[in-house]
């Protein structure tokens, strides 16, 4: 019997969900007896015409890591969907955007400019940026359009299953290799991971109290048994889906969010927003304002990992702004 | 002139394509390492807090 045959890509991302598959340790070999690797550019020497030449639904399996940010990542995730029976998106970047997707409050060509033109290392008179199509004396040399705004896997192709996480637990990663192996895949459109809040995961102690400032962790030292957010700190618990084994709350770093918005909440800054208003207490407007104030970078921290997932999915581009 | 492309560069860190131009003997006439990926990180880490810098910068490469 030919073995099932799994592909793992990287789109706009780091490479940690890669190495989170090998984390799985000698867990890895379960999964290379279990089926034919395929494709997986940080491991293994298969090249892009090799997933062209394959016929559409050859693979069973593809666990497809990273946003999409340029039309190359574009090009291989609706590649790779014609070619795979179950597409995934692994991690947090392909779930929600991620990192990458932090993007989404600057433009292309904000990035362009600060990249090749300010960086301090850049020596660049005459202003020469990539090129989808550049001329040269041998013939024509190509680079994929990067987009202005960095886009989720499912805004791209369809997806069956998410597994969010930056970078997805390795529990996780050998439970979902468990139910491919049994054939038991949950319902289409499942994500994998808890259904709970992360602070349905939190064992700190909530005592219901209210907040009347925001702290920043140089200024106060926080106590390692109590809720973060009830210490003043903003942690995105409340927003988060939870089922990462509460990693970063136990290290007393508050939840930043990678597991992405929890079952039945659309949109995690606006949840995290009205977890934040609930608890605090203040007196008028003067105080609302100095709390206000007191978040630095709201948007940067309520969507740290969720910008293309959003209501919002970026800023508003400046054409937008001309139009409006 | 004959191209040969090596797309996608394997096992590292990062996204690269290699095209290698031959001239009519076969021979290698030039190469070209290109990058076909940026994210930006030197522009969306602006405005961000310093103290949450240690947990962005990781995604540069999480290898």
């Amino acid at each position: 019997m030919t073995k099932p045959k799994i592909a793992l890509y990287w789109a706009a991302a780091c490479g940690g969900c890669d190495v989170a598959v090998l984390d799985t340790n000698e867990k890895i070999l379960d999964i290379a007896n279990l089926a034919d690797i395929v494709f997986w550019p940080v491991a293994l020497d298969f090249k892009y015409h090799h997933v062209e030449e394959m016929a559409d639904g050859s693979i069973d399996l593809c666990l497809f890591n990273g946003a999409v940010r340029n039309s190359e990542q574009e090009e291989i995730a609706k590649l790779l969907r014609a070619r795979s029976k179950v597409m995934v998106a692994f991690g947090a970047c392909a779930c929600f955007g991620g990192i990458p997707a932090l993007g989404n409050f600057t433009t292309r060509d904000e990035i362009f400019e600060r990249v090749y033109i300010e960086s301090p290392s850049s020596a660049n008179e005459n202003r020469t940026f990539p090129q989808t199509l550049t001329r040269v004396e041998e013939g024509e040399l190509d680079l994929p359009e990067m987009f202005d705004t960095v886009m989720t896997l499912v805004q791209v192709v369809d997806v069956e299953y998410f597994i969010p996480g930056c970078p997805p637990p390795v529990d996780i990663i050998l439970k979902v290799v468990d139910l491919f192996a049994s054939g038991q895949l949950p319902p289409v459109g499942a994500i994998i991971a808890s259904d709970k809040t992360l602070c349905d995961e939190c064992e700190r102690t909530k005592e219901e109290k209210k907040i009347s400032r925001i702290y920043r962790p140089h200024h106060i030292i926080p106590d390692p048994n109590r809720c973060l957010l009830e210490q003043g700190i903003i942690c995105c618990g409340p927003a988060t889906r939870g089922g990462c084994g509460v990693r970063c709350v136990k290290a007393n770093m508050p939840c930043r969010g990678c597991f992405g918005p929890p079952a039945g909440v659309i949109d995690q800054g606006a949840k995290l927003v009205s977890a934040i208003a609930s608890i605090y207490q203040g007196n008028g407007k003067e105080d609302i304002d100095r709390m206000l104030e007191e978040i630095v970078d709201p948007a940067g921290t309520f969507y740290r990992f969720g910008m293309a997932d959003s209501l919002l999915k970026r800023k508003r581009l400046p054409q937008d702004e001309r139009r409006a | 002139m004959k191209k040969i492309s090596v797309n996608p560069i394997t096992r590292l860190e990062g996204h690269g394509k290699i095209e290698i131009f031959l001239d009519d003997n076969g021979e290698v006439a030039n190469a070209y390492l290109q990058i076909p990926e940026l994210r930006g990180f030197e522009k969306f880490c602006e405005g961000r807090p310093v103290e949450e810098l240690p947990r962005i910068v990781p995604r540069i490469c999480g290898v």
